[in-house]
C-alpha cells in the first residue's frame, strides 16, 4: 500500500465526500474514483482469457 | 467452557499454538531460503504463475523475515498491552456464527414441527428463530457480502457472480480479479516475471471483523463467501467462494477414459487413456507454464495398474489404491515449469468404471493448502497450518463439483460423498477454531447445504432412491449445530444463519431472446440465435441485454463503450416500458414466470450503484434465469425446460426465498435482513456500528 499526498482542504473535502456517499473510508472513495478513471483507458483483458476463468462456476453453463 | 466429550482438548489447544508458531517459522523459512520451491511460484497471469518477485524482493522479505522474528517478542507485548481494554465494553466474551448457505425456512420450520431437527427447535425455543430477509438478487456472493459488511450491494460493490466489461460486454467474475504482471523479463524463449500480478477483491467497504480487529478484537473466518484473495485484519481467515483453481478456473473437472479420444464437457475435459499390457496410461493437464513463450500446458503422466480386484494409481512416484466407487485422499501433484519452478496442487481421484470401459474421474487441481501457489488464507501461514493439523481439504471456491454430475460423469452416490467429504473438513476446522477461541467471532459458512439442494431438488417429494437425501442433509445440519451449542455458554451469542433459501428450477428464461422479441436486442445479419457472450449482437441497435443471474442492463451511452440509450428521461421511459411487458410475459399454460421487475435505482442507495445491473428480475418460484440467457446467449425460444440435475435455486424474486436465523438471545426486531449481522457483531462487542453501515443491530 502506497501513500499519496493530499492537501488539508482536499483531503477534509474528500472525507466529508465519503462519509456522505456511504464509503467506508476515505481511501476508498479515492480508489474508487481513481479507478473508474483509469479503467477508460485502459486495455480490456482477452475475452477468451476471462470467460475461461469463468469455467466450473455451477450457475452458469 | 461447557465439555464438549469430543476430541478436542486442553492438549490439543496446546498442539495448536506449538503447530502455529512451527509452522509459521517453517513457513518463513521455506518461503525465503529455496527460490525454486513452490512458495515462490503463484496463479499470476490467467492460469499461469509467476515469481513472487524479483531477487531484491526476497532478499527484502528475507531481511524482514528475520526482523520480524527478532521483534515478535515485543510486538506480542505491545498487543498485550493495547488489547487490554478491547473487551471492557463488551456484552458477550465470544460471537459464533454458523452459516448454512441455502437453508431454507420453509424446509426447515416444517422439518421441525415434524421432529427432525431437534437441536434447531431447542435453539428456537431456548433463544429466537425468524426469517432472514436476503438480498436482491438473493445470490451467495450478493448476501454474504452483505453480511461481512453490513451494507447493501451498491455498498459493496458485488451485484452478481458475474459483472460485465463497459468495453467489451463480456462477462467477468465480478469478485475478484487475477491481473498481469507489469514487468516481465525476456530471455530467449522464456518469460520472467519481475512483479506480481495484481490479485484484487473486487469487495468493497470494510468486513466488521476488520473492524474489530482494529479494537484488538480477533477473529477466526473459516470461508466465508468472497473472502478471496484474503484480506489483512487482526485475526486468521480462510478464503472461500472465488477462489480458482491451479488452471486459473473456478474448478475444471477431468476424466480419464478409454471411451473417446479427446472431448470437452461443458466445465471439465474428458482425456484418453491409453490400454497397455498391465493397466492404463495417461496425462493429467495442469496449469499453463507462463515462464515459456506461448504458455504451454504443463503436464503430469499417470499409470492405473490392476493389483488383484483392485487397482493401483501411481503418479509422481506414489502409489494409492483405486477402488471402484471410493475417491482418494488428496493426492499432491507437483507441477514442473521450464525454469525450475514448481507449482502444487492436489486432487482426489475416483474410479467410476472398469468394463468394458475404463475411467478414471480426477477432481478440479486444488490450490494446496500446505503449499499455496496463490494466497487463501491469512495469515498466510493459516492454510498450512490447518492442513498440517487436521489433513488437507479442499480449496476451490465452490468446491462441490456440481457439473461432474450435471454432465454425468459422476453419479448421485459420488458426488454426495464428495459433498460431505468436504462437510467434515470444514467441520473440523469450525470444530477446532471453537476450540481455541476464548474470546473474539468464529464465522463459518458450510456450503454442503446449497449444493445438496442445488442438485437434488428435483428428488424432493419423489419416491425414488434419492428422496430423502435433502432431508439426511437437514439432518446433518442439525447434528453440526448439535456439536456447536456445547460451545455457546451464557458469555457467547450463537447465530445460525442462512443467506436465502431455496425452491424448483424447472423453466428457464432467456431474458435476451425475450429482448430480442420485443425489439429491444437484435443480431447482425437478422439472425435469431447468437452464439455465447453476445457473439453476434449488433450493438448499434441494442437498448438492453441480459448477463448473469439476477438482472440485465440497459446499454446507456457513455456507460457501455457501444451505448445508444441516452441517459436521463430516455432511460428513464425506456426502463418503465420494458418492467411493464416483461411482468406481462406468460408461459404455455399461462404461469407468469416473472413476479416483479425491480429498478435497482430503487433498491439501495450507494456508491457503487452505476455498476449494477438497471433491473433485477424477480423470478417466480419454479423459474430462473435460463443457462444460456445468463452468459449471452440469445436462443430460439424464451422459455425452456431446465433437463439438468441442477434442478433447485434461489435466483427467483428474493421476496420468496428468505433465510434463516437462529440464535441463543432473544431477538426482538420485526423484519431482520442479513445486513444486519455485522452491527449486531459490533454492538455486542460494545463497538457502535459506523455510520456508513446499512444495517441495525438486532439486540
Amino acid at each position: 500500500m502506497s501513500t499519496i499526498k493530499l492537501k488539508k482542504d482536499l483531503l477534509q473535502k474528500v472525507k466529508r465526500v465519503a462519509a456522505a456517499g456511504g464509503y467506508s473510508s476515505p481511501e476508498e472513495f479515492v480508489e474508487h474514483v481513481l479507478e473508474r478513471e483509469i479503467a477508460k483507458l485502459e486495455d480490456a483483458q482477452s475475452d477468451e482469457e476471462i470467460v475461461r476463468k469463468l469455467k466450473g462456476l455451477g450457475y452458469i453453463d | 467452557m461447557a465439555a464438549t466429550g469430543n476430541h478436542y482438548t486442553a492438549r490439543s489447544r496446546r498442539l495448536n499454538a506449538v503447530l502455529q508458531c512451527a509452522v509459521a517459522v517453517a513457513g518463513l523459512a521455506a518461503l525465503y531460503s529455496h527460490p525454486h520451491s513452490t512458495q515462490l511460484a503463484y496463479i499470476g497471469p490467467g492460469a499461469g504463475f509467476a515469481f513472487l518477485g524479483s531477487f531484491l524482493t526476497l532478499a527484502a522479505g528475507l531481511f524482514m523475515s528475520a526482523l520480524s522474528l527478532l521483534l515478535w517478542p515485543f510486538r506480542m507485548a505491545w498487543r498485550a498491552v493495547r488489547n487490554r481494554n478491547s473487551f471492557r465494553n463488551a456484552h458477550v466474551k465470544k460471537i459464533i456464527f454458523l452459516g448454512l448457505d441455502g437453508l431454507d425456512p420453509r424446509l426447515t420450520e416444517r422439518m421441525m414441527a415434524e421432529g427432525k431437527l431437534p437441536n434447531l427447535a431447542r435453539l428456537a425455543a431456548e433463544g429466537s428463530y425468524q426469517r432472514l430477509r436476503t438480498t436482491f438478487p438473493a445470490l451467495s456472493p450478493v448476501a454474504w457480502s452483505t453480511f461481512a459488511t453490513g451494507v447493501s450491494p451498491a455498498r459493496h460493490n458485488i451485484f452478481d457472480f458475474l459483472d460485465r466489461s463497459l468495453k467489451s460486454y463480456q462477462p467477468r467474475l465480478s469478485s475478484a480479479r487475477v491481473g498481469q504482471p507489469e514487468h516481465v523479463l525476456r530471455l530467449g524463449r522464456f518469460r520472467i516475471p519481475l512483479s506480481r500480478p495484481a490479485i484484487e477483491s473486487r469487495r468493497k467497504s470494510q468486513p466488521f471483523w476488520k473492524i474489530l480487529g482494529k479494537l484488538g478484537i480477533g477473529s477466526t473466518i473459516l470461508r466465508v463467501p468472497i473472502t478471496f484473495p484474503p484480506e489483512k485484519f487482526d485475526g486468521k481467515l480462510l478464503s472461500a467462494m472465488a477462489t480458482p483453481d491451479l488452471k486459473g478456473t473456478q474448478g475444471s473437472f477431468s476424466q480419464f477414459t478409454t471411451r473417446v479420444e479427446k472431448a470437452t464437457y461443458e466445465n471439465g475435459s474428458r482425456y484418453p487413456l491409453r490400454r497397455g499390457a498391465d493397466g492404463f496410461d495417461g496425462e493429467i493437464e495442469g496449469p499453463e507454464d507462463t515462464f515459456v513463450e506461448g504458455s504451454p500446458l504443463l503436464r503430469i503422466p499417470f499409470r492405473v495398474v490392476r493389483r488383484g480386484s483392485a487397482f493401483e494409481l501411481r503418479v509422481e512416484g506414489r502409489r494409492c489404491r483405486l477402488n471402484p466407487g471410493e475417491y482418494t485422499g488428496w493426492q499432491r501433484l507437483t507441477f514442473r515449469t521450464a525454469i525450475g519452478v514448481k507449482v502444487n496442487g492436489m486432487a482426489r481421484f475416483l474410479l467410476t468404471e472398469t468394463e468394458p470401459d475404463f475411467s478414471v474421474y480426477m477432481s478440479p487441481i486444488n490450490i494446496d493448502p500446505e503449499r499455496p501457489a496463490l494466497p487463501i488464507s491469512h495469515p498466510p501461514y493459516y492454510a498450512a497450518y490447518l492442513a498440517n493439523l487436521l489433513g488437507s481439504f479442499a480449496t476451490v471456491g465452490m468446491a462441490e463439483d456440481t457439473w461432474a454430475l450435471n454432465e454425468g460423469v459422476i453419479d448421485e452416490d459420488a458426488f454426495l460423498d464428495q459433498a460431505y467429504g468436504i462437510f467434515e473438513e470444514r467441520e473440523a476446522m469450525f470444530l477446532n477454531a471453537l476450540e481455541s477461541t476464548r474470546r473474539g467471532v468464529v464465522a463459518c459458512v458450510f456450503d454442503t447445504s446449497d449444493r445438496i439442494q442445488h442438485m437434488f431438488y428435483r428428488h424432493l417429494g419423489a419416491s425414488d432412491r434419492h428422496a430423502m437425501v435433502i432431508e439426511e442433509m437437514y439432518r446433518r445440519m442439525d447434528a453440526l449445530v448439535a456439536k456447536t451449542l456445547p460451545y455457546a455458554d451464557s458469555g457467547t451469542a450463537l447465530f445460525v444463519l442462512s443467506d436465502h433459501g431455496f425452491c424448483a428450477f424447472r423453466r428457464g428464461v432467456n431474458i435476451n431472446s425475450w429482448l430480442r422479441d420485443n425489439g429491444y436486442l437484435y443480431l447482425r445479419n437478422g439472425d435469431r440465435e447468437s452464439g455465447s457472450f453476445f457473439e453476434g449482437v449488433d450493438w448499434s441497435r441494442t437498448r438492453a441485454y441480459g448477463l448473469g443471474l439476477g438482472g440485465f442492463y440497459l446499454n446507456i451511452k457513455n456507460r457501455e463503450a457501444r451505448g445508444v440509450v441516452s441517459g436521463g428521461r430516455e432511460a428513464e421511459e425506456l426502463k418503465h416500458e420494458i418492467m411493464g411487458k416483461l411482468a406481462a410475459l406468460r408461459d404455455e399454460d399461462g404461469a407468469t414466470p416473472i413476479r416483479t421487475v425491480y429498478e435497482t435505482a430503487t433498491l439501495y442507495r450507494g456508491p457503487y450503484l452505476e455498476a449494477a445491473p438497471d433491473f433485477i428480475v424477480g423470478y417466480n418460484e419454479g423459474y430462473r434465469c435460463s443457462w444460456e440467457g445468463a452468459v449471452g446467449k440469445v436462443a430460439a425460444a424464451v422459455l425452456t425446460d431446465n433437463p439438468k440435475a441442477w434442478s433447485g435455486d434461489h435466483c427467483v424474486d428474493p421476496v420468496l426465498v428468505p433465510g434463516v436465523l437462529f440464535s441463543n438471545r432473544r431477538i426482538s426486531a420485526d423484519d431482520p435482513g442479513i445486513e444486519d449481522l455485522a452491527p449486531t457483531a459490533l454492538k455486542l462487542f460494545g463497538v457502535a456500528p459506523p455510520p456508513w453501515m446499512e444495517g441495525k443491530a438486532l439486540l
